[in-house]
């Protein structure tokens, strides 16, 4: 069986995807809607606190859970590293997905002063990948054993460590 | 008798709001304040004009509480006045942003392309 497709639903949230992008051109490079009728925002890494601020505070757009916060990596891209942020809206119940990019070196703005939320989940980010996140108020391991070296999720990281347990 | 009339939101944390309709007055002036400084053909400032003077003109001309609550359609009264908080700190935060402005740097080509 093939899920039936949702036309409303999609063009509900292409029109709501130009809304954001009509209003903060300056960070917003890409939207897209998937087939599962899920939108997604690309953006400048800058425009994360700008971006998520908006979403949270909007009269629009009351996107004020985060639902989820991680990374995923992909070593051949000149930016490695992309985070991902799941948005849940409670006022109009819909979902939103904000993506961003980053390499090993370069900080990244933390979302703590937006969503507490956040917190955790970017200490695990930064544990099991590396990216660091300034104005984090206490960012250390929290995962990983008290003195392991190395970011687990990286995809050279071989499978079974580096050191024999 | 000392307890007249002890309502409550039903919420959490959120307390009866004696006199709504001004704070709301108040509020949405200030945030229609804080749009002037921002350039006129921002669609920001466009939109969120729209929605406040929607809003600010149900509030003038719906005195009952409860009728303008359905009105709104955004739950109740003081959720309302929480949210229009919530959009001027947004507005004032805007002007330092600028969002308005071209994209700051275009991605390396391969950045967004799925699969790799």
């Amino acid at each position: 069986t093939v899920r039936p497709k949702n036309e409303v639903e999609q063009k509900r949230l292409c029109a709501f995807g130009e809304y954001v992008a009509e209003i903060l051109p300056k960070y917003i490079q890409q939207v897209q809607v998937t087939c599962f009728n899920e939108l997604e925002l690309l953006i400048h890494p800058d425009g994360i606190i700008p971006v998520l601020t908006f979403l949270r505070d909007h009269t629009n757009a009351q996107f004020k859970s985060l639902a989820d916060l991680t990374a995923i990596d992909v070593p051949s891209r000149q930016y490695r590293f992309e985070l991902v942020y799941n948005l849940l809206s409670l006022r109009f119940n819909s979902r939103i997905r904000v993506k961003t990019y980053t390499d090993e070196l370069t900080p990244v703005d933390s979302a703590v002063s937006v969503h507490k939320a956040a917190n955790w989940y970017e200490r695990e980010v930064w544990d099991m990948y590396g990216v660091f996140f300034a104005n984090h108020p206490d960012l250390r391991r929290i995962l990983t054993d008290y003195g392991f070296e190395g970011h687990p999720f990286r995809k050279d990281f071989p499978l079974s460590g580096y050191v024999e347990v | 008798m000392f307890m007249l009339s002890m309502q409550t939101t039903g919420l959490v944390g959120l307390a009866v709001a004696e006199n709504p309709h001004e704070r709301l007055r108040i509020l949405y002036t200030k945030i229609l304040g804080v749009l002037q400084n921002i350039p006129k053909d921002a669609a920001y400032r466009k939109y969120t004009e729209q929605i406040v003077n929607q809003r600010f003109n149900l509030v003038k001309t719906e005195t009952d509480v409860q009728k303008l609550q359905d009105k709104l359609n955004s739950g109740h009264i003081e959720e309302v006045i929480v949210q229009a908080e919530n959009e001027l700190s947004l507005a004032r935060k805007m002007l330092q942003w600028k969002p308005w402005e071209p994209l700051v740097e275009e991605p390396p080509s391969d950045q967004w392309r799925w699969p790799i």
